[in-house]
């Protein structure tokens, strides 16, 4: 898996590659990711389960993407490919650019290629246009596309111009597990109030409600900002929590001191993902603004805390939840409102069970299912045959009139760099990588966790590592003095 | 083509490394890579040998030509290469310091630099480890010119925590590497830091090197 976004920066995509590469081991392939260095996370590096990350020292521009030096990446690339011995290579984010390479240079050397879209784009901005040009170059030559919803892979397929057949849908997850709506006896500790089935909640009982996002012009701050005070004129016994950072977090201060509502809002500032959790659990609504939104993860993973969901119909949010779980609402503030009230109002008379929540989430969403799905990708693109450079180059000449020749340019270049590196660089001469010991080790298994905590935390001492490492090898004399 | 891919392939790769295994007692032992070919057979030893006295004598000629320039800038040039050559070689004598003196110092001493540094130069690596057990390792790495003495170092048994093999960038590859934890240090010490031997060596002195490290030590 390559992707320019991945741990220690948090994110759904990040969370994604991680999750989808644990349980693909469990199912018994070897997954390497490969992504660029962070600051203080350089070199070749384990996590749980084994999975090996390469973090490539390449400098970063925007938003920790990578700069655009599309031949440099080859040699290395090419290293790890022949000493991992990778057969398929799966690109993560469309705006990642040592994605886009990567998936260039394996359909060079002849290799799968597979890529899993996360965003959504407009037809209209500079940005995006550059960006659609770019993932019609990567796409025209992939062996399939994975899209996280079906409004996703609608965008996907326009901005490609791919053919709908070689594009699945696979879901995001979540670990239902660690959004667990509170237990009864945390519950109890909180209030003094009798065991027993949940109560509806009165008339003047108070009626928190969540927003958790990055505060990003495009997740629909502005929207919350001007919801806000309305909604709390209209609602006596309503207050709200607000979690998360960004540029926007001056404006609803300001909004809040305007119209003195400290007592109402409580702004939480950024909050870690094993936080996330905490901060949910502690109301009854979550409401989503955004006016962008691939897939949401974040409404699943409220729901699955047992929280009813008001969110904007947009992108492939209503695809997400069951109506039952949600209330939509347009992406304006009049209706953003309206469906506030309405939530808040059928909360009021127990109508939802939002109890019931948490075990249909979990049925509906586990990532075991998404990598039986992937897996099943990896099988149908193994059978396909590949195709000889002339045929990619007539794909990549349909690109455009001036983007196809230099698309064409591109693959041609990279190929006499292959043939380059074939002959100053030949396979022989690249050691080839142990795997990882697939017999777990509990021992070995505690370590690990342990490590991964620390990863969690952001930096891993090196004496930590080095200790890991020593048991792994020890693991591997022991295992070839048994044999 | 074939032929001149090969041809072409020849002529990149590097020398190859070999693992040379002394093992003088058995609580010593010292693992050396080098990429110095085997001297096996008459040729090749003679090969050695004539091209050893051949850098001796370059590498004097170029010294000597040096002294005489100068000698000849002061003015004392016939004196001294009177003594050396003795009455005999008197027209010989002549010639050479003809071409001393009409050949410009700022060609011959460059020059002379040149003649020395190549007949200096090593033209093989070669990089140790010393494993005596119980006491520590030493790692060493030859320089890159003759008549100097190589880099070492010595870390003793109680200051090394472990020892492990682990890969990394090095410039458009990744490559394995062995390297020593030692204690009170942030960053390990790389064995065979400039040769970076492939996986089978690193793992057979690995393994070998712990035996002998730790084991053995514990038994004694």
């Amino acid at each position: 898996m390559v992707s320019d976004n991945f741990f220690p920066q948090p994110g759904g995509v990040e969370s994604h590659m991680y999750q989808l590469a644990s349980k693909l081991i469990d199912r018994g392939h070897k997954v390497i990711i490969i992504t660029h260095a962070y600051p203080g996370r350089t070199g070749v590096r384990y996590l749980t389960n084994g999975i090996k990350t390469y973090h490539v020292p390449f400098w970063t521009i925007y938003r920790e993407t990578t700069f655009p030096t599309v031949f440099s990446f080859f040699p290395i690339f090419r290293n790890i490919v022949i000493r991992e011995r990778i057969e398929i290579v799966h690109g993560h984010a469309s705006l990642s650019n040592l994605c886009h390479e990567a998936i260039l240079h394996a359909r060079t050397m002849g290799m799968r290629t597979v890529f899993t879209d996360h965003s959504l784009f407009g037809f209209g901005e500079a940005g995006s246009i550059l960006t659609n040009k770019l993932l019609k170059f990567t796409l025209s030559d992939v062996d399939h596309c994975i899209c996280v919803s079906h409004t996703c892979k609608e965008n996907c397929v326009l901005r490609a111009s791919l053919d709908p057949s070689m594009v699945s849908v696979i879901p995001n997850a979540v670990v239902a597990d660690n959004f667990r709506p509170l237990s009864q006896n945390e519950i109890d500790s909180r209030r003094s109030s009798a065991p027993g089935p949940p109560q509806p909640l009165g008339p003047n009982d108070t009626i928190t409600i969540v927003v958790i996002s990055r505060l990003f012009y495009n997740k629909g701050i502005d929207l919350l900002i001007a919801a806000i005070p309305r909604i709390l004129a209209s609602q006596p016994n309503v207050r709200f929590i607000v979690a998360g950072s960004g540029p926007k977090a001056i404006d609803f201060e300001q909004m809040v001191e305007r119209n003195v509502l400290q007592d109402r809002v409580s702004l939480l500032g950024p909050v870690r993902h094993d936080e996330v959790r905490d901060v949910m659990v502690q109301g009854h609504i979550y409401l989503n603004p955004s006016l962008m939104e691939a897939f949401g993860t974040v409404i699943v993973e409220a729901a699955s805390c047992g929280l009813y969901v008001v969110c904007t119909r947009v992108g492939g949010v209503p695809e997400v939840l069951p109506s039952h779980m949600t209330e939509f609402a347009a992406p304006e503030e009049d209706d953003l409102v309206a469906a506030t009230n309405r939530a808040v109002a059928k909360l009021r008379s127990g109508k939802v069970r939002t109890d019931l929540f948490h075990n249909q989430v979990k049925q509906m969403y586990s990532w075991t299912d998404v990598a039986q799905r992937t897996e099943r990708v990896y099988d149908s693109i193994s059978t396909t045959r590949s195709f000889a450079l002339i045929d990619r180059l007539k794909r990549y000449y349909g690109c455009g009139i001036w983007a196809g020749k230099l698309f064409c340019m591109c693959a041609v270049v990279d190929y006499l760099l292959f043939i380059f590196l074939e002959i100053f660089a030949p396979r022989e001469r690249i050691d080839v990588c142990k795997d990882w010991p697939k017999k777990a080790v509990p021992v070995a298994k505690l370590g690990e966790e342990e490590d991964v905590e620390s990863l969690k935390e952001g930096g891993v001492p090196g004496r930590k590592r080095n200790s890991r490492h020593r048991r792994e090898k020890r693991d591997e004399t022991d295992e070839s003095s048994a044999a | 083509m074939t032929t001149l891919i090969t041809i072409l392939t020849r002529l990149a790769s590097p020398p190859p490394q070999t693992l040379h295994t002394h093992q003088p007692t058995s609580s010593t032992v010292t693992y050396t890579v080098t990429t110095r070919p085997a001297l096996t057979g008459l040729c090749a030893k003679l090969g050695f040998y004539v091209g050893i006295s051949a850098r001796v004598v370059l590498g004097m000629v170029a010294v000597l030509v040096v002294c005489l320039k100068w000698c000849v800038s002061l003015g004392i040039g016939i004196s001294v290469l009177g003594a050396f050559w003795g009455e005999g070689g008197e027209r010989g004598m002549r010639r050479i310091m003809k071409l001393i003196e009409i050949t410009d110092g700022t060609y011959i001493i460059p020059l002379a630099i040149l003649v020395l540094f190549l007949a200096c130069k090593r033209n093989y690596k070669e990089e140790s480890l010393t494993i005596i057990s119980g006491l520590g390792l030493q790692t060493s790495t030859t320089s890159s010119f003759y008549l100097r003495s190589p880099s070492t170092r010595f870390i003793s048994t109680t200051a090394i925590q472990d020892i492990f093999i682990h890969e990394a960038f090095k410039g458009f590859e990744v490559r394995f590497y062995l390297a020593v934890v030692v204690e009170g240090e942030r960053e390990v010490v790389v064995v065979f830091p400039s040769m970076l031997p492939r996986r089978g060596i690193l793992e057979e002195v690995w393994r070998e090197g712990r035996k002998c490290l730790w084991e053995m030590g514990e038994k004694g």
